[in-house]
């Protein structure tokens, strides 16, 4: 497909079958271990994604979610261009990413939040001045970006101040200004909130939000945050051993993998005498809960039943009924495959 | 890659190198201290167990005025940090930030170790201004502005040949998992061979000869013995061309490694 093709069908990311075979050496513990790979070592290959399909869109923040070891990164690493594919193909903005043009790295961004791009023994600003002339971004437009950036992600202050001496939250967005400032059309986003906390977190994800409606970019986000992918992604695409077990809207993910709900009965404040419970352990689990609250986890099909036999046989002064949390359900997906593999 | 970006980066580099101001000038006074130190007890007793005043054509003063230019010249030649920089930035997976710029990695590299040189031009100047006001001069020898120039473009051959040297070594990374033994070996290697130990006047002919051939020369005893005027101009040319000859070579291995070696790399590190 030529570029003028991508850009009408504003596919931006195209993957078609892709592989990555690693090849690791085993060593044996201990002395003889040790001695044995001077001469000989096993070599061991490991499928890290195995013939994946995938198309982003313009505009769109795409979720890859799965355990760690799962294949995230490593497709991440493939589509920015930093490692070579076993085999299949990808295209993003119409290139072969790990040709690495010029004209495709000009158009991209990798944000990789357990490792620092910028360089520490500088302050931001002067980084960010050799950003400027890496990626050719014209006077005007780096001192607006840069302006609107530190405006908006709240570090105009600190942009003077040695990188290595900035909060983690703080580089963080520092980052994130470095990633954005030459405007890319594909944002790879590698765990961008890790470590941070719940404040910094929620302006990350805010200001991504912000970022995609103003410019439209594709994105692809790496998450262990089930919180970053909720708020963020409203398509995601479940990986585990390198395979694809999911790709489709956010939402339809507790359709397909919810077989259980979650029933909260709140009891009136006044109840006096310990209540016994064990009677309703027939509907399903009881989970850990607040005072005054009762909490089951119920098959879908024992909803009704369950809820009228709580309602019957407690003072209930109000009940709900609720989805898994989007993290419960990819965990149980994960630990049932792993189950069966085993 | 631009010159506009190249000194951008050289320029990052030095302010950098320059924040470290204390370390700077320690590093710099105790490693030329140290080593002078060494060649001057080194000397004094070989001159004097040997009842000579003169050794493979230098008196004790020359022979200190060789170490003094070859010690602060190999900092020229070899830079400070370069060393350590490619082959950890494969190990660490440093690499993947540079292979998504829009620019050659090779020559963001290049432009960081010239950058991270000019504290050393800053300090060369200084030590030789130091020794040559300290002693009066340069030995017996006299230095012309040809001898100048000759020096000059010596030093900025060999700086391009030791990074030539060097890089397809750190390379070998995307294989090894350490590359240090190798860069010991090139380090002891160029310093015997390159007169960075002792002038190679003092070699066996045979060996001197072969070595006329081999990049190492080039290095570090073609620019001081260029500068106290110890080499004819032929015989200059002839060495350069030697260099040039082997930077061209040493390129093309360097860039076939480097391609092969991308094929493994697997950016460890995100």
């Amino acid at each position: 497909m030529t570029i003028a093709a991508l850009s009408r069908a504003s596919t931006m990311i195209r993957v078609r079958d892709l592989q990555k075979t690693y090849y690791v050496h085993e060593k044996a513990p201990g002395l003889w271990g040790s001695i044995r790979s001077l001469v000989a070592r096993k070599r061991i290959a490991k499928q890290a994604v195995q013939g994946v399909n995938l198309d982003v869109e313009e505009g769109e923040i795409l979720g890859l979610v799965g355990p760690n070891g799962a294949g995230k990164t490593t497709l991440v690493k493939m589509l920015a261009g930093i490692i070579h594919p076993s085999g299949g193909d990808a295209q993003v903005l119409g290139h072969t990413p790990w040709e690495r043009h010029n004209d495709f790295r000009r158009q991209i961004a990798l944000i990789m939040g357990q490792k620092a791009q910028l360089w520490w023994d500088l302050p931001a600003a002067d980084g960010f001045l050799l950003l400027k002339e890496i990626y050719r971004v014209p006077d005007e437009r780096y001192a607006k970006n840069l302006a609107y950036l530190a405006e908006v992600l709240d570090v105009t202050k600190h942009l003077n101040v040695q990188v290595r001496r900035l909060s983690l939250g703080e580089r963080m967005k520092m980052e994130l200004i470095a990633a954005l400032l030459h405007e890319p059309r594909v944002v790879f986003l590698d765990e961008p909130t890790i470590g941070l906390d719940l404040t910094a977190q929620r302006a990350i994800r805010d200001f991504l939000l912000a970022y995609r409606e103003e410019h439209r970019p594709a994105m692809i986000l790496t998450s262990h945050y089930m919180e970053d992918i909720e708020r963020l992604c409203k398509r995601i695409v479940i990986i585990d051993g390198g395979e694809f077990i999911y790709d489709g809207p956010l939402e339809r993910v507790a359709k397909t993998y919810a077989t259980q709900k979650v029933i909260t009965a709140h009891l009136r404040a006044n109840v006096g005498t310990p209540i016994d419970l064990t009677a309703f352990e027939r509907f399903g689990e009881l989970l850990p809960a607040e005072e005054n609250e009762v909490k089951l986890r119920v098959a879908r099909d024992a909803v009704a039943e369950a809820a009228a036999a709580l309602l019957a046989g407690l003072p209930v002064a109000d009940l709900s009924i609720d989805e898994e949390d989007i993290g419960t359900i990819i965990e149980r997906i994960f630990r049932e495959r792993r189950v069966e593999s085993s | 890659m631009s010159p506009r970006l190249f000194l951008q980066v050289a320029s990052v580099e030095m302010r950098k190198r320059m924040s470290y101001r204390v370390d700077f000038w320690i590093n710099a006074f105790v490693g030329f201290a140290a080593e002078l130190t060494v060649a001057w007890f080194l000397w004094t007793a070989l001159y004097a167990e040997s009842g000579k005043s003169v050794i493979g054509g230098y008196d004790f003063d020359t022979m200190l005025v060789y170490y003094v230019f070859v010690i602060v010249f190999s900092r020229l030649v070899r830079g400070t940090e370069f060393e350590a920089n490619v082959s950890q930035d494969i190990y660490e997976g440093g690499l993947n930030r540079y292979l998504v710029f829009p620019a050659s990695y090779f020559g963001l590299k290049y432009a960081q170790h010239i950058g991270g040189l000019f504290p050393t031009i800053v300090q060369t100047g200084a030590f030789v201004a130091f020794w040559l006001i300290a002693t009066g001069g340069a030995g017996g020898e006299s230095i012309t502005p040809t001898g100048v120039l000759m020096c000059a473009a010596s030093l900025i051959l060999a700086n391009l040949l030791y990074y030539a040297m060097s890089f397809p070594l750190h390379v070998t990374a995307f294989w090894a998992d350490n590359v240090w033994s190798l860069l010991v070996t090139l380090r002891f290697a160029s310093n015997l061979l390159g007169g960075r130990m002792f002038p190679l006047v003092l070699f066996p002919l045979f060996l001197r000869n072969a070595n006329e051939w081999l990049p190492f020369r080039t290095l570090f005893a073609l620019p001081v013995e260029a500068l106290l005027g110890r080499i004819s101009f032929d015989a200059w040319l002839q060495g350069m061309a030697v260099g040039l000859v082997w930077l061209v070579v040493l390129a093309q291995v360097g860039r076939a490694v480097w391609r092969r070696g991308n094929l493994q790399y697997s950016g460890i590190g995100i």
